[in-house]
């Protein structure tokens, strides 16, 4: 009787172990399976078809339609430009600020040093709709503050969200203003985590405090300040989405407008699903492939204490 | 699609789709509709006006809830994504622009189809052809004209008066236009001129008045054939262009426009009449507005179209059909075109109650500034939309061309020939 139950319980418990881990991952799994594999399956289908999302028209299969439709768009090829632009332009406020910041902010006393952070963190924290809206105000030619300074240095107002040279740097500088915090926050704490034996022989051996920035600060920081290089050219035109959105509309003559606002404004306009997936599969792509090149570059340079 | 399958298509249609059905006779039982509406949506366009007039026929109708739903009319989004979860959608205040894309796609039901027999035509009775013909396509009556402006001619007198010109004799031609601002950027430290013909929210319908007063268009009768870049259409661009290079046309955008008029520091802004309501409001006090009728090219009379919108009826309840065509017919009344127009702006499309001391022959007195919106109704022309599923990216295309080839410097007849040729390509 005992000999005869066992065999079913054995079978059992393999069953179990076969099955239970996979039970365990199962929530995991799907929620990843419906939340991004299908999505992102399904938007190379899409991307293909013609399709308005109503579900009373039909899905129409229209081959690389939507594909060839953006890379004829006039604008596409200058909200590519400006994209480049807005990246360039962001490193500086999202990287080397912020490092000479962190660095600099480090030697502090440690109540100054968190007042300073928390008042640069600010920024951060509020909402970009609002803060796009109070950057209009203040930039505005006729009764904004920052132009009623310039003309009190007597120079001619500046058309901070109408001049085309002009837009496209204001916008820049009012996502980097929301960054420098992130980026600061970051640096900081990678820097309090140097190894401080490190500075101290660098100290005895007579090390200056440039020399000792220079050869083992900055060294040991190179894998975060890398990590804020990829983030910001992956992530950089994204993030200025709002502000683009509420201040200028991707004006004046498109000089504001970026690859995400471009794609949106025509993808999405009509919830024209076909355009709207056949650009994200652009993006896709185009930044899967710079993020691969980036990757690469950031296990070659950094440098870790180990 | 081939022939067959089409045949078999129109075949399960013809059966599956039962007799067209009429709405209900009377509202007997409670009953909720929703009305999207984008005035509701905004503050300075009459959001409080509207509003009052749908309590005051919730009032009239106890057994109606009238549930306004503000939505934004640059982006026809929100319509979309509630038809596509399965919200009811009743009423709908359609821009005219989208009117064919509502009809293909959102369901938009033709008046003659729901409405018993004279119903339409009694109510429509004494509203101006110009207007009604609006809401017609491929023959029938989908859209009930609703709220109307044409483009007028905004000023400050009091800057006409300070560069020297006479507040009483405005513009009334492309040539003067330009005198009178050349004239304004001179003598005072005011901006001449801005238009609100490009940019973001003026989609295409003040550039398709502006080019059919040149006898142009920038879409064929058909809508089939876009002729944005015929000469016609080039040289009404190269006239703008002109302005610009003269330095008398600022390139703001619509809340610069509204902040240069009513801070004084513009002489003159074309723009739909109904932003008078908002217009007025920023110069009380501060200087005296008028208005006059659209600038003309020399001789040629202007033919200005509308912008606005009709309302259109998607549900096919027959109770809320009902529901829905009652409150269209209670804003479209003499009563709620005299709401409409004196505290909005926009046009009265009941001609007669403008001399009728019941309505707004009162009103009209004390507001000359409604005068060449009026005049205007008479000379009314279609604001054309664009056909097909891709209809916004086929204006965008178009509008970004224009403003380039007006503000960005570039050639304009080449400009507009390679963005008609793109655009070409998106239409059905």
């Amino acid at each position: 009787m005992a000999i005869a139950a066992s065999a079913p319980v054995q079978r059992r418990r393999i069953n179990q172990a076969r099955f239970s881990p996979w039970l365990y991952l199962a929530p995991a799994i799907l929620t990843l399976v419906v939340w991004i594999y299908w999505p992102l399956v399904d938007a190379f289908r899409l991307s293909f078809f013609q399709w308005n999302m109503l579900p009373t028209s039909p899905q129409t299969f229209v081959g690389w339609d939507n594909y060839q439709r953006i890379f004829a768009l006039p604008k596409f090829w200058q909200a590519l430009r400006n994209t480049g632009i807005y990246v360039l332009g962001l490193l500086p406020l999202a990287v080397l600020i912020p490092l000479a910041l962190a660095i600099y902010t480090h030697d502090l006393s440690p109540r100054l040093r968190n007042i300073y952070r928390a008042i640069i963190f600010v920024p951060m924290i509020i909402a970009p709709v609002v803060a796009a809206a109070v950057w209009r105000w203040l930039l505005d030619p006729n009764y904004g503050m920052v132009n009623a300074l310039i003309e009190w240095f007597g120079a001619e107002p500046v058309k901070f969200l109408s001049d085309p040279k002009v837009a496209i740097w204001t916008i820049i500088a009012i996502t980097g203003w929301k960054l420098i915090g992130f980026s600061t926050l970051i640096l900081s704490a990678a820097n309090a985590n140097i190894n401080p034996a490190l500075l101290e022989a660098a100290r005895m051996d007579g090390a200056s405090k440039w020399e000792i920035i220079r050869d083992i600060r900055l060294p040991l920081l190179s894998s975060s300040v890398l990590f804020l290089v990829m983030m910001t050219i992956l992530l950089g035109a994204q993030w200025s989405f709002g502000y683009i959105n509420v201040l200028t509309g991707g004006g004046p003559l498109g000089a504001t407008t970026n690859i995400y606002y471009l794609l949106w404004d025509f993808g999405f306009s009509t919830m024209s699903v076909g355009w709207g997936s056949a650009a994200a599969v652009i993006l896709f792509l185009g930044f899967g492939a710079l993020a691969f090149v980036l990757f690469r570059l950031i296990d070659r340079y950094s440098f870790h204490d180990n | 699609m081939n022939r067959k399958s089409f045949l078999l298509g129109a075949l399960a249609l013809a059966v599956s789709t039962p007799v067209l059905a009429q709405m209900a006779p009377a509202i007997d039982q409670p009953v909720t509709i929703t009305f999207y509406n984008y005035n509701l949506a905004s503050a300075g366009l009459g959001g409080q006006a509207t509003q009052n007039l749908i309590d005051e026929f919730m009032a009239a109708n106890p057994n109606v809830t009238v549930e306004g739903v503000p939505y934004s009319s640059a982006d026809g989004s929100r319509i979309q994504a509630d038809l596509a979860a399965g919200l009811p959608v009743d009423l709908v205040q359609t821009v005219f622009s989208d009117l064919d894309f509502s009809v293909t796609n959102f369901g938009a039901k033709a008046l003659e189809d729901i409405t018993t027999d004279g119903e339409l035509e009694a109510h429509m009775a004494g509203m101006h052809p110009n207007g009604t013909k609006l809401g017609v396509l491929n023959g029938k009556t989908y859209g009930m004209a609703y709220t109307f402006s044409t483009p007028v001619l905004f000023y400050n007198a009091d800057l006409f008066r300070a560069a020297g010109l006479d507040p009483d004799n405005p513009p009334q031609t492309w040539a003067e236009v330009k005198e009178a601002a050349l004239a304004i950027e001179e003598k005072t430290d005011a901006e001449g001129f801005t238009g609100g013909i490009t940019g973001p929210g003026a989609v295409d319908w003040l550039f398709q008045g502006v080019v059919r007063s040149n006898n142009g268009e920038v879409i064929s009768r058909d809508r089939t054939t876009l002729k944005f870049a015929e000469p016609e259409s080039v040289e009404a661009v190269a006239m703008l262009r002109d302005l610009y290079d003269a330095g008398v046309y600022e390139n703001y955008d619509y809340s610069g426009a509204m902040e240069g008029m009513a801070s004084g520091h513009l002489g003159m802004y074309l723009q739909t009449s109904a932003l008078q309501g908002s217009l007025v409001s920023g110069a009380e006090g501060n200087y005296e507005l008028r208005a006059t009728t659209m600038p003309r090219f020399g001789d040629k009379p202007t033919r200005p179209n509308n912008s606005g919108s009709a309302l259109t009826i998607h549900t096919a309840d027959p109770l809320k059909q009902r529901a829905a065509w009652e409150l269209m017919k209670f804003l479209t009344s003499e009563y709620g075109y005299t709401i409409i127009t004196s505290q909005i702006g926009y046009l009265p499309l009941r001609p007669a109650i403008v001399d009728d001391p019941k309505y707004l022959k009162d009103w009209i007195a004390e507001h000359p500034l409604v005068e060449p919106n009026l005049e205007q109704l008479d000379r009314l022309e279609p604001w054309d939309p664009m056909p097909g599923p891709n209809y916004r990216q086929v204006v965008k295309t178009m509008m970004d061309a224009v403003e380039m080839s007006i503000f960005g410097g570039a050639d304009i007849e080449p400009t507009l020939i390679d963005a008609q040729a793109n655009a070409q390509a998106l239409m059905p």
